[in-house]
């Protein structure tokens, strides 16, 4: 099963990848439009999500079913990005990023320490984090590693080809983090989705969810700055990228509640991004126990 | 100074000709001259400060030297450039490739300040500057100064045209941009030792007998990892062998920024050079030294008026992937050998940084415009041989 779905994305993206960026984005929407309405459950999975997150959608069926399909169409050209990426002449793709709160990061670099940014499952961050690293600054993806293990591959040499450093959630990934962290790099994670299956269970958007701790267990450890950011598509397919101000894990000398405090602020920061912009939460996944 | 740098490759395409040229107009700006360039290009936009850049014509692509040259082929191109030489009025035009159809030439017989050319290839023959010398002697007598960029290209050069001067001086590197200490690739840093391979990926870099060797190296020593930057016609024929022999820890980057290119010299233990001959200097070998790497390379003209056999690299045969994979074998086992090297290839390098490069330059410049001075240049008269282009 692995190997074929590695060849069926591999055959795809290398289709999608010698198109204009206009072209792929339409067949994405294309595609979208297919998976939204015959996939078994990813959709009801969104909009299982999309209705904890948004509670005004429990009782407007219409709206709710417009953006779960926005949501699908923006889900797909993320992916058409990522087709395209090895590609991309990235120098040029600049001008398409535009920046929001820098402010935010400046005063969380300031600091020294590094900076851990922790954000959720939203926008093209591939492509975000791309053109960031390669115009301005390295930057580290601290990740799951993907089933196949040759998608796994072409993933890491993609992104490591525009600098993204690719570091897994296992013992050596975290190390290289704390080292990234040391010589004062940026660490890009998501906290919005549980994938070790070690989450602490706290509320998120009202309900409780499984949510890692391990951002805050290294900002704690480090005295790193943790700082939330998302990244959102524009309506003209450019690109923003939002930093709000950064938290800090304060140590009390329970380490396990500071975790939790820290990654609380984080959350709370989050959903106000998600809410923003559930158009562009990709997440047909389980989160919440009862989701389909 | 007023300073038109004149290239006749798709300014647009990676290579070292427009590399040098690029490099070469950001440090004469710094040294307070002005710079324009002029090439072809295949995009409009080329990723250089468009008020700074002309571009003329369309490239097209040429096998030539067991590589593609792509170069524009429009000999009507005449006028164009000729408004904006007369209306930029340049101090010093440098050629690069002064010989090359269709830009430089065109623009050198137009030209009535002080002409530099700078030669950069090497190959073991020239068909065209064989039959072309008769023609391309007029045009060399209209170069003030030359300038080679390795013996093996001053030597190649004066082979058809003996009498004519030319001062090496070589290609530089930016040692802001290539030193040890950037942050490195992180997941590639692990317990495998790196080999590197940065260039296009066609026939004469000779990528062929890295794999061989890489192969054949990846047997005796385990932890290897052989990482590929750069793209190039046979991209599938490589991937197709890492597949047919599975290879395992093969990284094929493809093109990499020039933003990101320093990190992966900074992520890598060795780096291999293997080109098989038609190499006049080898920029990559600059920007290994410079960023601390021993190297293993083969014994190419070009390569060898970079490197000291011993002192900064193991050099080994060309076309020969059983003495690479030696080479590769002793170095992957020797960390001291490998630090040894790289201690050397670390003060080496400094010898070659733009700085010094540019201003030496800029020494040929006032040369030439000497030169001019005591004897005007009058522009060439558009032969019969242009009209029937």
């Amino acid at each position: 099963m692995g190997e074929w779905t590695w060849r069926g994305f591999k055959v795809v993206q290398s289709l999608v990848e010698r198109l204009p960026r206009a072209w792929a984005y339409a067949l994405a929407v294309m595609a979208a439009r297919l998976a939204w309405r015959f996939s078994p459950l990813a959709r009801p999975r969104l909009e299982y999500n999309l209705k904890i997150a948004c509670p005004e959608l429990r009782d407007d069926p219409m709206a709710l079913r417009r953006l779960s399909r926005l949501n699908f169409q923006n889900h797909a050209k993320a992916y058409a990005d990522l087709m395209q990426l090895p590609s991309a002449r990235i120098e040029a793709m600049r001008p398409l990023l535009k920046v929001k709160g820098l402010e935010n990061l400046d005063a969380a670099r300031s600091l020294g320490r590094g900076v851990l940014a922790v954000s959720c499952h939203m926008g093209s961050y591939e492509v975000v984090s791309a053109i960031w690293a390669a115009t301005l600054a390295p930057v580290s993806f601290f990740a799951e590693e993907l089933e196949p293990r040759a998608l796994f591959e072409w993933y890491r040499d993609t992104r490591a080809r525009l600098g993204i450093s690719v570091l897994t959630l296992d013992m050596g990934g975290i190390r290289k983090v704390l080292q990234a962290l040391r010589e004062q790099e940026m660490v890009i994670t998501a906290i919005d989705r549980d994938i070790t299956e070690t989450g602490y269970l706290m509320p998120f958007f009202g309900k409780l969810a499984p949510i890692p701790l391990g951002p805050a267990s290294i900002a704690l450890r480090l005295g790193t700055p943790l700082l939330p950011v998302c990244v959102y598509r524009l309506p003209d397919d450019t690109y923003m990228a939002e930093a709000a101000p950064h938290v800090f894990a304060k140590s009390t000398g329970n380490p396990r509640a500071d975790q939790v405090r820290a990654t609380q602020e984080l959350l709370r920061q989050i959903e106000g991004f998600i809410r923003q912009h559930p158009e562009q939460w990709h997440v047909p996944h389980r989160i919440w126990a009862g989701s389909p | 100074m007023k300073v038109g740098l004149v290239s006749p490759y798709d300014f647009a395409s990676p290579g070292g000709v427009n590399d040098h040229v690029r490099r070469l107009a950001v440090r004469l700006r710094q040294l307070g001259h002005e710079a324009r360039i002029f090439a072809p290009s295949s995009r409009a936009d080329v990723d250089f400060d468009s008020a700074r850049f002309y571009r003329i014509g369309t490239p097209i692509a040429i096998p030539v030297n067991d590589s593609v040259a792509r170069i524009t082929l429009s000999f009507h191109l005449a006028n164009q450039v000729a408004a904006i030489i007369a209306d930029e009025g340049f101090d010093v035009l440098h050629f690069h490739e002064p010989l090359m159809p269709a830009l430089p030439i065109t623009m050198l017989r137009m030209s009535t300040t002080a002409n530099v050319g700078t030669f950069h290839a090497f190959a073991r023959s020239n068909v065209g500057y064989f039959y072309g010398r008769p023609l391309l002697q007029p045009y060399l007598a209209h170069l003030h100064r030359g300038i080679a960029v390795s013996e093996p290209a001053r030597a190649f050069v004066q082979r058809y045209f003996p009498d004519f001067p030319l001062r090496v001086i070589p290609n530089g590197v930016d040692l802001n941009v290539y030193r040890p200490g950037l942050a490195p690739i992180r997941h590639l840093r692990d317990e495998n030792l790196n080999v590197l391979f940065v260039g296009r990926l066609e026939k004469r870099k000779g990528l062929g007998d890295l794999l061989r060797a890489y192969r054949a190296m990846s047997m005796r020593v385990p932890q290897t990892r052989l990482i590929i930057v750069g793209d190039g016609p046979l991209r599938g024929r490589v991937e197709s062998y890492v597949a047919r022999h599975r290879l395992a820890n093969v990284v094929l980057a493809g093109y990499v920024p020039e933003s990101v290119k320093p990190r992966y010299y900074d992520s890598a233990d060795i780096f291999c050079a293997p080109a098989t001959g038609a190499e006049s200097f080898g920029i990559v070998l600059l920007e290994a030294l410079a960023s601390g790497l021993p190297v293993v390379a083969t014994e190419v003209p070009g390569y060898m008026s970079v490197l000291e056999s011993g002192r900064d690299s193991v050099t080994v045969q060309p076309n020969n992937w059983r003495e690479l994979a030696a080479s590769l074998v002793i170095l992957a086992r020797d960390a001291d050998l490998r630090r040894r090297l790289s201690d050397y290839a670390l003060r080496k390098a400094r010898r070659y940084s733009w700085d010094l490069i540019a201003s030496e330059v800029v020494e040929v410049y006032q040369e030439a415009r000497e030169a001019v001075a005591a004897q005007p240049a009058k522009a060439m008269e558009v032969t019969g041989v242009h009209h029937a282009v």
